[in-house]
Protein backbone atom coordinates (compact mmCIF):
# COMPACT_ATOMS: atom_id res chain seq x y z
CA UNK A 1 0.00 0.00 0.00
CA UNK A 2 0.98 3.44 -0.69
CA UNK A 3 2.10 6.30 2.14
CA UNK A 4 1.54 9.31 1.39
CA UNK A 5 4.75 11.55 2.66
CA UNK A 6 1.95 14.33 3.20
CA UNK A 7 -1.47 12.91 4.24
CA UNK A 8 -4.61 15.33 4.62
CA UNK A 9 -7.33 14.17 7.23
CA UNK A 10 -9.38 15.17 9.96
CA UNK A 11 -9.62 13.94 13.69
CA UNK A 12 -10.27 15.03 17.34
CA UNK A 13 -13.79 15.46 18.66
CA UNK A 14 -16.48 14.45 15.97
CA UNK A 15 -13.75 14.67 13.43
CA UNK A 16 -13.94 17.98 13.79
CA UNK A 17 -10.20 19.22 13.26
CA UNK A 18 -8.29 19.17 10.29
CA UNK A 19 -4.79 18.01 9.95
CA UNK A 20 -1.66 17.37 7.68
CA UNK A 21 0.83 15.06 8.64
CA UNK A 22 4.48 15.36 7.11
CA UNK A 23 6.08 11.72 7.39
CA UNK A 24 9.45 11.37 7.35
CA UNK A 25 11.18 8.84 5.18
CA UNK A 26 12.62 6.98 8.12
CA UNK A 27 11.55 5.83 11.33
CA UNK A 28 11.25 9.21 13.51
CA UNK A 29 12.45 9.84 16.84
CA UNK A 30 11.05 13.14 17.43
CA UNK A 31 8.01 15.21 15.86
CA UNK A 32 7.04 18.71 16.09
CA UNK A 33 3.77 19.77 16.33
CA UNK A 34 3.40 23.33 14.17
CA UNK A 35 0.23 25.43 15.64
CA UNK A 36 -1.22 28.06 13.39
CA UNK A 37 -1.83 31.84 14.74
CA UNK A 38 -5.43 32.93 14.33
CA UNK A 39 -6.86 35.13 11.96
CA UNK A 40 -5.90 36.57 8.86
CA UNK A 41 -2.07 35.38 10.61
CA UNK A 42 -2.85 32.03 9.98
CA UNK A 43 -3.95 32.67 5.66
CA UNK A 44 -0.87 34.53 5.34
CA UNK A 45 1.57 31.82 7.05
CA UNK A 46 0.06 28.72 5.50
CA UNK A 47 2.81 28.60 2.74
CA UNK A 48 5.48 29.35 5.38
CA UNK A 49 4.48 26.42 7.98
CA UNK A 50 3.86 24.07 4.66
CA UNK A 51 7.70 24.86 3.86
CA UNK A 52 9.03 24.13 7.24
CA UNK A 53 6.89 21.26 7.59
CA UNK A 54 8.63 19.44 4.55
CA UNK A 55 12.41 21.01 5.70
CA UNK A 56 11.67 19.15 9.07
CA UNK A 57 10.14 16.04 7.83
CA UNK A 58 13.16 16.21 5.31
CA UNK A 59 15.43 15.93 8.00
CA UNK A 60 14.06 12.77 9.70
CA UNK A 61 11.24 14.91 12.07
CA UNK A 62 7.32 13.61 11.92
CA UNK A 63 5.09 17.23 11.74
CA UNK A 64 1.47 17.77 12.22
CA UNK A 65 0.20 20.78 10.76
CA UNK A 66 -3.75 21.69 11.99
CA UNK A 67 -6.63 24.24 12.37
CA UNK A 68 -8.13 24.83 15.57
CA UNK A 69 -11.92 24.77 16.07
CA UNK A 70 -13.32 28.04 13.92
CA UNK A 71 -10.25 28.22 12.09
CA UNK A 72 -8.76 26.84 8.41
CA UNK A 73 -10.56 23.91 7.30
CA UNK A 74 -11.76 22.61 10.51
CA UNK A 75 -15.50 22.44 11.94
CA UNK A 76 -16.99 25.21 13.17
CA UNK A 77 -17.39 29.18 12.52
CA UNK A 78 -15.11 32.21 13.17
CA UNK A 79 -17.69 33.24 15.80
CA UNK A 80 -16.93 30.03 17.62
CA UNK A 81 -13.28 30.30 17.89
CA UNK A 82 -12.20 30.04 21.95
CA UNK A 83 -8.74 30.41 23.76
CA UNK A 84 -9.31 27.77 25.84
CA UNK A 85 -10.45 25.05 22.96
CA UNK A 86 -7.12 26.56 21.22
CA UNK A 87 -5.20 25.21 23.94
CA UNK A 88 -7.14 22.27 24.01
CA UNK A 89 -6.97 21.85 20.51
CA UNK A 90 -3.14 22.10 20.44
CA UNK A 91 -3.29 19.05 23.05
CA UNK A 92 -5.11 17.09 21.39
CA UNK A 93 -3.14 17.28 18.70
CA UNK A 94 -0.39 16.58 19.66
CA UNK A 95 -1.79 12.97 21.03
CA UNK A 96 -2.84 12.58 17.49
CA UNK A 97 0.68 13.41 16.84
CA UNK A 98 2.57 10.98 19.47
CA UNK A 99 -0.38 8.10 17.76
CA UNK A 100 0.71 8.50 13.93
CA UNK A 101 4.13 8.95 14.49
CA UNK A 102 5.10 6.22 16.71
CA UNK A 103 6.88 8.83 19.46
CA UNK A 104 6.58 10.46 22.69
CA UNK A 105 9.02 13.68 22.63
CA UNK A 106 7.20 16.36 20.43
CA UNK A 107 8.44 20.33 19.99
CA UNK A 108 5.94 22.28 19.24
CA UNK A 109 6.61 25.48 16.90
CA UNK A 110 4.10 28.33 16.76
CA UNK A 111 3.73 31.68 15.06
CA UNK A 112 2.18 34.81 16.94
CA UNK A 113 -1.21 33.66 18.41
CA UNK A 114 0.03 30.21 17.85
CA UNK A 115 3.89 30.32 19.72
CA UNK A 116 1.31 32.00 22.73
CA UNK A 117 -0.87 28.78 22.13
CA UNK A 118 1.95 26.68 22.00
CA UNK A 119 3.28 27.97 25.54
CA UNK A 120 0.08 27.51 27.16
CA UNK A 121 -0.07 24.33 26.53
CA UNK A 122 3.05 22.89 27.21
CA UNK A 123 2.33 21.25 30.19
CA UNK A 124 -0.57 19.26 29.02
CA UNK A 125 0.34 18.48 26.09
CA UNK A 126 4.31 16.99 27.04
CA UNK A 127 5.99 19.78 24.73
CA UNK A 128 9.60 18.64 25.59
CA UNK A 129 10.36 21.95 23.99
CA UNK A 130 8.43 25.46 22.17
CA UNK A 131 9.96 27.45 19.74
CA UNK A 132 8.10 30.53 19.28
CA UNK A 133 8.14 32.80 16.56
CA UNK A 134 7.21 36.98 17.69
CA UNK A 135 4.48 34.91 20.52
CA UNK A 136 2.48 37.53 21.74
CA UNK A 137 3.03 37.61 24.96
CA UNK A 138 0.71 40.34 26.50
CA UNK A 139 -3.15 40.67 25.00
CA UNK A 140 -4.24 44.22 25.91
CA UNK A 141 -1.28 45.52 23.07
CA UNK A 142 -2.54 42.79 20.52
CA UNK A 143 -5.95 44.06 21.09
CA UNK A 144 -4.96 47.67 20.67
CA UNK A 145 -2.91 46.85 17.76
CA UNK A 146 -5.91 44.71 16.01
CA UNK A 147 -8.43 47.91 16.83
CA UNK A 148 -5.97 49.68 15.58
CA UNK A 149 -5.83 48.39 11.98
CA UNK A 150 -9.58 48.03 12.03
CA UNK A 151 -10.65 51.23 12.39
CA UNK A 152 -7.59 52.14 9.72
CA UNK A 153 -9.31 49.65 7.39
CA UNK A 154 -12.82 51.39 7.76
CA UNK A 155 -11.51 54.57 6.08
CA UNK A 156 -8.97 52.50 3.86
CA UNK A 157 -8.85 54.07 0.20
CA UNK A 158 -7.00 51.17 -1.16
CA UNK A 159 -9.47 49.01 -0.14
CA UNK A 160 -12.84 51.10 -0.19
CA UNK A 161 -14.50 53.37 -3.02
CA UNK A 162 -16.07 55.09 -0.21
CA UNK A 163 -15.18 55.02 3.83
CA UNK A 164 -17.64 52.63 5.51
CA UNK A 165 -19.93 53.08 8.55
CA UNK A 166 -18.71 52.41 11.88
CA UNK A 167 -21.34 49.04 12.41
CA UNK A 168 -19.78 47.35 8.94
CA UNK A 169 -16.46 46.97 10.66
CA UNK A 170 -17.62 46.52 14.11
CA UNK A 171 -16.86 43.10 16.05
CA UNK A 172 -14.33 42.02 13.20
CA UNK A 173 -10.59 41.79 13.13
CA UNK A 174 -9.25 41.98 9.49
CA UNK A 175 -11.61 39.85 8.17
CA UNK A 176 -13.03 37.74 10.77
CA UNK A 177 -15.68 37.96 13.10
CA UNK A 178 -14.78 38.51 17.02
CA UNK A 179 -16.81 37.46 19.26
CA UNK A 180 -17.12 39.15 22.78
CA UNK A 181 -15.83 35.87 24.76
CA UNK A 182 -12.71 35.78 22.49
CA UNK A 183 -11.46 39.82 22.55
CA UNK A 184 -11.76 39.41 26.32
CA UNK A 185 -9.72 35.95 26.19
CA UNK A 186 -6.85 37.18 24.26
CA UNK A 187 -7.04 40.72 26.24
CA UNK A 188 -6.40 39.07 29.27
CA UNK A 189 -3.75 37.12 27.79
CA UNK A 190 -0.48 36.66 29.87
CA UNK A 191 1.73 34.03 29.07
CA UNK A 192 3.49 32.10 31.64
CA UNK A 193 7.08 31.07 31.48
CA UNK A 194 6.51 27.59 30.38
CA UNK A 195 8.46 24.54 32.18
CA UNK A 196 10.44 23.54 29.33
CA UNK A 197 13.42 24.93 27.52
CA UNK A 198 12.07 27.29 24.87
CA UNK A 199 13.17 29.14 22.14
CA UNK A 200 11.93 32.70 21.33
CA UNK A 201 12.53 33.94 17.60
CA UNK A 202 12.30 37.57 17.84
CA UNK A 203 11.48 39.23 13.99
CA UNK A 204 10.16 42.52 15.10
CA UNK A 205 10.91 45.69 14.65
CA UNK A 206 12.93 47.25 17.45
CA UNK A 207 10.37 49.64 18.62
CA UNK A 208 7.64 46.81 19.05
CA UNK A 209 9.42 44.13 21.14
CA UNK A 210 8.33 43.13 24.11
CA UNK A 211 10.56 41.91 26.40
CA UNK A 212 10.79 38.32 25.95
CA UNK A 213 12.96 37.94 29.74
CA UNK A 214 10.16 36.10 31.68
CA UNK A 215 9.57 33.61 28.95
CA UNK A 216 13.06 32.63 29.05
CA UNK A 217 14.28 33.45 32.16
CA UNK A 218 14.83 29.71 33.10
CA UNK A 219 15.65 27.31 30.20
CA UNK A 220 15.32 29.52 27.57
CA UNK A 221 17.22 32.16 24.85
CA UNK A 222 16.00 34.39 22.27
CA UNK A 223 17.49 34.17 18.64
CA UNK A 224 16.67 37.51 16.46
CA UNK A 225 15.78 36.81 12.92
CA UNK A 226 16.15 39.61 10.52
CA UNK A 227 14.59 41.34 8.47
CA UNK A 228 11.24 42.08 10.34
CA UNK A 229 8.27 40.79 9.66
CA UNK A 230 5.64 42.95 8.99
CA UNK A 231 2.74 41.22 10.66
CA UNK A 232 0.91 44.55 11.63
CA UNK A 233 1.30 46.68 8.38
CA UNK A 234 -2.13 46.60 6.83
CA UNK A 235 -0.68 47.62 3.41
CA UNK A 236 0.48 44.08 3.29
CA UNK A 237 -2.57 42.43 4.86
CA UNK A 238 -3.39 40.07 2.36
CA UNK A 239 0.41 38.96 1.56
CA UNK A 240 2.02 36.33 2.13
CA UNK A 241 4.48 35.92 5.04
CA UNK A 242 7.87 33.88 4.03
CA UNK A 243 10.92 33.90 6.07
CA UNK A 244 13.70 31.72 4.86
CA UNK A 245 15.65 33.19 7.87
CA UNK A 246 12.97 31.29 10.44
CA UNK A 247 13.00 28.27 8.52
CA UNK A 248 16.92 28.17 9.13
CA UNK A 249 16.51 28.87 12.22
CA UNK A 250 13.97 25.85 13.32
CA UNK A 251 15.57 23.62 11.37
CA UNK A 252 19.16 24.32 12.76
CA UNK A 253 17.37 24.13 16.57
CA UNK A 254 16.02 20.63 15.79
CA UNK A 255 19.18 19.03 13.39
CA UNK A 256 20.77 17.53 16.99
CA UNK A 257 19.28 13.98 16.96
CA UNK A 258 16.46 14.18 14.61
CA UNK B 1 -23.17 17.42 5.93
CA UNK B 2 -19.97 15.93 6.36
CA UNK B 3 -16.12 16.79 5.28
CA UNK B 4 -13.66 14.51 4.05
CA UNK B 5 -9.90 15.24 3.37
CA UNK B 6 -8.42 13.82 0.02
CA UNK B 7 -5.15 13.73 -1.88
CA UNK B 8 -6.05 13.17 -5.23
CA UNK B 9 -5.35 13.64 -9.03
CA UNK B 10 -3.53 11.75 -11.76
CA UNK B 11 -0.43 11.92 -9.51
CA UNK B 12 -2.07 12.36 -6.10
CA UNK B 13 -0.59 16.05 -5.72
CA UNK B 14 -3.68 17.47 -5.31
CA UNK B 15 -5.71 18.25 -1.62
CA UNK B 16 -9.03 19.21 -0.86
CA UNK B 17 -12.05 19.39 1.15
CA UNK B 18 -15.41 17.72 -0.17
CA UNK B 19 -18.36 18.65 1.40
CA UNK B 20 -20.61 15.68 1.50
CA UNK B 21 -24.56 16.08 2.22
CA UNK B 22 -25.78 13.00 4.40
CA UNK B 23 -28.48 11.10 2.33
CA UNK B 24 -27.62 13.04 -1.00
CA UNK B 25 -26.16 12.32 -4.24
CA UNK B 26 -26.52 15.53 -6.03
CA UNK B 27 -26.13 15.96 -9.78
CA UNK B 28 -24.48 19.31 -9.26
CA UNK B 29 -21.45 20.06 -7.28
CA UNK B 30 -19.99 22.59 -7.16
CA UNK B 31 -16.05 23.30 -6.94
CA UNK B 32 -14.13 26.03 -5.96
CA UNK B 33 -11.16 27.23 -7.26
CA UNK B 34 -7.71 28.95 -5.71
CA UNK B 35 -8.26 33.11 -5.42
CA UNK B 36 -5.12 34.06 -6.06
CA UNK B 37 -1.96 32.25 -3.79
CA UNK B 38 -4.51 31.98 -0.79
CA UNK B 39 -5.15 28.28 -0.30
CA UNK B 40 -8.50 26.20 -0.34
CA UNK B 41 -10.40 28.17 3.02
CA UNK B 42 -10.07 31.25 0.40
CA UNK B 43 -9.53 35.19 1.65
CA UNK B 44 -10.66 35.36 5.48
CA UNK B 45 -12.38 31.94 5.03
CA UNK B 46 -14.56 32.76 2.17
CA UNK B 47 -14.16 29.53 0.47
CA UNK B 48 -15.20 27.60 3.56
CA UNK B 49 -18.31 29.27 4.62
CA UNK B 50 -19.81 29.58 1.06
CA UNK B 51 -19.24 25.72 0.72
CA UNK B 52 -20.75 24.91 4.25
CA UNK B 53 -23.69 27.29 3.17
CA UNK B 54 -24.19 25.33 -0.08
CA UNK B 55 -23.43 21.70 1.44
CA UNK B 56 -26.45 22.59 4.23
CA UNK B 57 -28.85 23.33 0.80
CA UNK B 58 -28.29 19.94 -0.16
CA UNK B 59 -25.46 20.53 -2.70
CA UNK B 60 -21.75 18.40 -2.58
CA UNK B 61 -19.23 20.79 -2.72
CA UNK B 62 -15.20 20.43 -3.01
CA UNK B 63 -13.07 23.35 -2.58
CA UNK B 64 -9.13 22.53 -3.45
CA UNK B 65 -5.49 23.72 -4.11
CA UNK B 66 -4.54 23.55 -7.64
CA UNK B 67 -1.14 22.20 -8.66
CA UNK B 68 1.79 24.15 -6.73
CA UNK B 69 -0.91 26.27 -4.64
CA UNK B 70 -1.44 25.48 -0.90
CA UNK B 71 -1.21 22.10 0.10
CA UNK B 72 -0.43 20.79 -3.38
CA UNK B 73 1.90 19.28 -5.17
CA UNK B 74 3.06 19.59 -8.86
CA UNK B 75 2.25 16.90 -10.95
CA UNK B 76 5.14 16.75 -13.27
CA UNK B 77 3.59 15.95 -16.45
CA UNK B 78 5.43 19.42 -18.25
CA UNK B 79 2.22 20.60 -19.04
CA UNK B 80 1.49 24.19 -19.63
CA UNK B 81 0.00 26.21 -16.52
CA UNK B 82 -4.06 26.12 -18.45
CA UNK B 83 -3.24 23.27 -19.29
CA UNK B 84 -2.64 21.90 -15.76
CA UNK B 85 -5.40 23.52 -14.49
CA UNK B 86 -7.60 21.92 -16.81
CA UNK B 87 -6.38 18.68 -15.82
CA UNK B 88 -6.22 20.11 -12.18
CA UNK B 89 -10.22 20.82 -12.23
CA UNK B 90 -10.44 17.14 -14.35
CA UNK B 91 -9.26 15.50 -11.57
CA UNK B 92 -11.70 17.41 -9.26
CA UNK B 93 -14.94 16.52 -11.24
CA UNK B 94 -13.83 13.54 -11.08
CA UNK B 95 -13.43 12.99 -7.47
CA UNK B 96 -16.92 14.61 -6.85
CA UNK B 97 -18.96 12.36 -9.34
CA UNK B 98 -17.25 8.92 -7.54
CA UNK B 99 -17.79 10.62 -4.03
CA UNK B 100 -21.12 12.17 -4.49
CA UNK B 101 -22.73 10.95 -8.39
CA UNK B 102 -22.07 14.89 -9.67
CA UNK B 103 -22.84 14.67 -13.52
CA UNK B 104 -22.68 18.28 -13.74
CA UNK B 105 -20.58 21.13 -11.99
CA UNK B 106 -21.00 24.90 -11.30
CA UNK B 107 -16.85 26.43 -10.76
CA UNK B 108 -16.57 29.27 -8.60
CA UNK B 109 -13.78 31.75 -8.62
CA UNK B 110 -12.52 35.15 -7.56
CA UNK B 111 -9.70 36.97 -9.66
CA UNK B 112 -7.52 34.58 -10.77
CA UNK B 113 -9.92 31.78 -9.42
CA UNK B 114 -12.40 33.08 -11.99
CA UNK B 115 -9.86 33.13 -15.08
CA UNK B 116 -9.41 29.91 -14.25
CA UNK B 117 -12.92 28.55 -13.73
CA UNK B 118 -13.68 30.27 -17.48
CA UNK B 119 -10.77 28.77 -19.13
CA UNK B 120 -12.40 25.66 -18.27
CA UNK B 121 -15.82 26.13 -18.26
CA UNK B 122 -15.30 27.79 -21.87
CA UNK B 123 -14.36 23.87 -23.06
CA UNK B 124 -15.12 21.39 -20.76
CA UNK B 125 -19.09 20.13 -21.25
CA UNK B 126 -19.46 19.03 -17.65
CA UNK B 127 -19.50 22.64 -16.55
CA UNK B 128 -22.93 23.34 -16.27
CA UNK B 129 -22.81 27.03 -14.72
CA UNK B 130 -19.56 29.47 -13.35
CA UNK B 131 -19.51 32.10 -10.89
CA UNK B 132 -17.07 34.70 -11.89
CA UNK B 133 -16.02 37.23 -8.76
CA UNK B 134 -14.11 40.19 -10.38
CA UNK B 135 -13.06 37.96 -13.75
CA UNK B 136 -12.33 39.73 -16.71
CA UNK B 137 -12.87 43.42 -17.46
CA UNK B 138 -12.01 46.34 -19.46
CA UNK B 139 -11.56 49.87 -19.56
CA UNK B 140 -14.45 50.81 -21.43
CA UNK B 141 -15.53 54.53 -22.83
CA UNK B 142 -18.19 54.46 -20.18
CA UNK B 143 -15.48 53.72 -17.47
CA UNK B 144 -13.51 56.52 -18.58
CA UNK B 145 -16.37 59.14 -18.22
CA UNK B 146 -17.41 57.86 -15.15
CA UNK B 147 -13.92 57.72 -13.78
CA UNK B 148 -12.41 61.22 -14.94
CA UNK B 149 -15.13 63.37 -15.95
CA UNK B 150 -16.29 64.07 -11.97
CA UNK B 151 -12.45 64.24 -11.70
CA UNK B 152 -12.04 67.44 -14.48
CA UNK B 153 -15.00 69.11 -11.90
CA UNK B 154 -13.68 68.53 -8.63
CA UNK B 155 -11.22 71.72 -7.08
CA UNK B 156 -10.02 69.77 -4.29
CA UNK B 157 -8.70 67.18 -6.75
CA UNK B 158 -7.09 70.26 -8.43
CA UNK B 159 -5.92 71.50 -5.06
CA UNK B 160 -4.10 68.47 -4.11
CA UNK B 161 -2.83 67.74 -8.09
CA UNK B 162 -1.12 71.37 -7.82
CA UNK B 163 0.04 71.01 -4.63
CA UNK B 164 1.44 67.45 -5.45
CA UNK B 165 3.40 69.17 -8.42
CA UNK B 166 4.59 72.18 -6.47
CA UNK B 167 6.16 70.21 -3.98
CA UNK B 168 7.95 68.22 -6.84
CA UNK B 169 5.95 65.53 -7.49
CA UNK B 170 7.09 62.60 -5.27
CA UNK B 171 4.79 60.16 -3.46
CA UNK B 172 4.36 60.64 0.07
CA UNK B 173 2.48 57.31 0.26
CA UNK B 174 3.40 53.83 -0.82
CA UNK B 175 1.09 52.14 -2.27
CA UNK B 176 -0.61 49.20 -1.48
CA UNK B 177 1.25 45.30 -2.76
CA UNK B 178 -0.78 44.15 -5.37
CA UNK B 179 -2.63 41.03 -3.93
CA UNK B 180 -4.15 39.71 -6.90
CA UNK B 181 -4.47 39.95 -10.78
CA UNK B 182 -6.09 38.73 -13.79
CA UNK B 183 -4.05 38.61 -16.75
CA UNK B 184 -5.86 39.97 -19.37
CA UNK B 185 -7.40 38.14 -22.19
CA UNK B 186 -8.15 39.49 -25.77
CA UNK B 187 -11.79 40.87 -25.56
CA UNK B 188 -13.36 39.31 -28.80
CA UNK B 189 -12.16 36.14 -27.16
CA UNK B 190 -14.06 36.40 -24.06
CA UNK B 191 -16.75 36.99 -25.16
CA UNK B 192 -16.95 34.25 -27.65
CA UNK B 193 -16.62 32.16 -24.63
CA UNK B 194 -19.35 33.48 -22.87
CA UNK B 195 -21.68 33.22 -25.98
CA UNK B 196 -20.56 29.42 -26.41
CA UNK B 197 -20.96 28.95 -23.13
CA UNK B 198 -25.00 30.34 -23.10
CA UNK B 199 -25.52 28.44 -26.15
CA UNK B 200 -24.85 25.17 -24.67
CA UNK B 201 -26.78 26.01 -21.78
CA UNK B 202 -24.99 27.28 -19.55
CA UNK B 203 -25.76 30.21 -16.96
CA UNK B 204 -23.26 32.39 -15.46
CA UNK B 205 -23.22 34.71 -12.90
CA UNK B 206 -20.87 37.41 -12.69
CA UNK B 207 -20.36 39.60 -9.64
CA UNK B 208 -18.06 42.59 -9.57
CA UNK B 209 -16.47 44.19 -6.83
CA UNK B 210 -15.86 48.01 -6.23
CA UNK B 211 -12.34 46.75 -5.28
CA UNK B 212 -11.35 46.82 -8.89
CA UNK B 213 -12.29 50.22 -9.72
CA UNK B 214 -8.90 50.57 -11.87
CA UNK B 215 -10.97 48.85 -14.44
CA UNK B 216 -14.85 48.33 -13.54
CA UNK B 217 -16.95 50.73 -12.11
CA UNK B 218 -21.00 50.89 -12.56
CA UNK B 219 -23.19 47.89 -13.56
CA UNK B 220 -23.81 49.14 -17.30
CA UNK B 221 -20.10 48.07 -17.58
CA UNK B 222 -20.94 44.37 -18.06
CA UNK B 223 -22.26 45.41 -21.16
CA UNK B 224 -20.03 48.07 -22.06
CA UNK B 225 -17.45 45.03 -21.81
CA UNK B 226 -19.18 42.19 -23.02
CA UNK B 227 -22.24 43.18 -25.34
CA UNK B 228 -25.61 41.82 -25.76
CA UNK B 229 -24.57 38.33 -24.21
CA UNK B 230 -24.78 39.69 -21.18
CA UNK B 231 -28.81 40.39 -21.86
CA UNK B 232 -29.25 36.46 -21.99
CA UNK B 233 -31.01 35.00 -19.32
CA UNK B 234 -28.65 32.81 -18.93
CA UNK B 235 -26.84 35.35 -17.38
CA UNK B 236 -26.82 37.14 -14.01
CA UNK B 237 -24.43 39.87 -13.33
CA UNK B 238 -24.24 42.07 -9.89
CA UNK B 239 -21.98 44.92 -9.63
CA UNK B 240 -21.11 45.61 -5.22
CA UNK B 241 -19.65 49.04 -5.56
CA UNK B 242 -18.96 49.22 -1.55
CA UNK B 243 -17.23 45.97 -1.16
CA UNK B 244 -13.38 44.99 -1.52
CA UNK B 245 -11.93 42.64 -3.94
CA UNK B 246 -11.64 40.08 -1.09
CA UNK B 247 -14.78 40.97 0.95
CA UNK B 248 -13.12 41.53 4.02
CA UNK B 249 -16.24 42.73 5.68
CA UNK B 250 -18.45 39.86 7.22
CA UNK B 251 -22.01 41.37 6.41
CA UNK B 252 -20.30 41.98 2.89
CA UNK B 253 -19.34 38.33 2.84
CA UNK B 254 -22.55 36.73 4.47
CA UNK B 255 -24.62 38.60 1.44
CA UNK B 256 -21.91 37.77 -1.30
CA UNK B 257 -22.25 33.64 -0.53
CA UNK B 258 -26.11 34.59 0.38
CA UNK B 259 -25.86 35.71 -3.44
CA UNK B 260 -24.43 32.65 -4.60
CA UNK B 261 -26.33 30.43 -2.49
CA UNK B 262 -29.97 31.82 -4.38
CA UNK B 263 -28.53 31.77 -7.58
CA UNK B 264 -27.60 28.37 -7.40
CA UNK B 265 -30.93 27.58 -5.71
CA UNK B 266 -32.78 29.04 -8.80
CA UNK B 267 -30.65 27.66 -11.97
CA UNK B 268 -30.00 24.46 -10.57
CA UNK B 269 -33.29 23.90 -8.12
CA UNK B 270 -32.63 21.13 -5.93
CA UNK B 271 -35.59 19.43 -7.34
CA UNK B 272 -34.26 18.61 -10.91
CA UNK B 273 -30.37 18.06 -9.00
CA UNK B 274 -31.95 15.43 -6.31
CA UNK B 275 -30.63 17.68 -3.83
CA UNK B 276 -31.34 16.91 -0.08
Amino acid sequence: MRTDPELPFFFGADSGLFGMYHAPATSPRRAVLMCPPLGQELIRTHRLYRQLAQALAAQGLAVLRFDYHGTGDSAGESTDVDWQRCVGDAVSAAGELRSRAGVDRVVAFGARLGGSIALAAADRARFTEVIAWDPVVDGDDYVAALDTMQAALREDADRFNQPRSQADVAEQWLGFDIGDSLRKQIKALRVPAPNVPTLVLDSLPASAAPRWDHLVSQRGKVATIAPPTPWSDLRRLETAILSHPLIQAVTGRLTEGA
Amino acid sequence: MREEAFRFGRARHLVGIAGLPEGARGETGVIVLNAGMVHRIGPFRLHVELTRQLNAAGYPTLRFDLSTLGDSGASGGGLTRTQQVSADVDDAMKLLAERAGCEHFVLVGLCSGAQNAHTVAASDPRVSGAVFLDGYAYQTVGYKLRHYLPRMFDPARWARFLRHRAGGGGSDKPASEPVFAVAPAPREEVIADFTGMVGRGMKLYLVYSGGISFCFNHARQFRECFGKVMDHPAVTTSYRAETDHTYILTGDRARLVDGIGGWVARNFPPAAGRHA
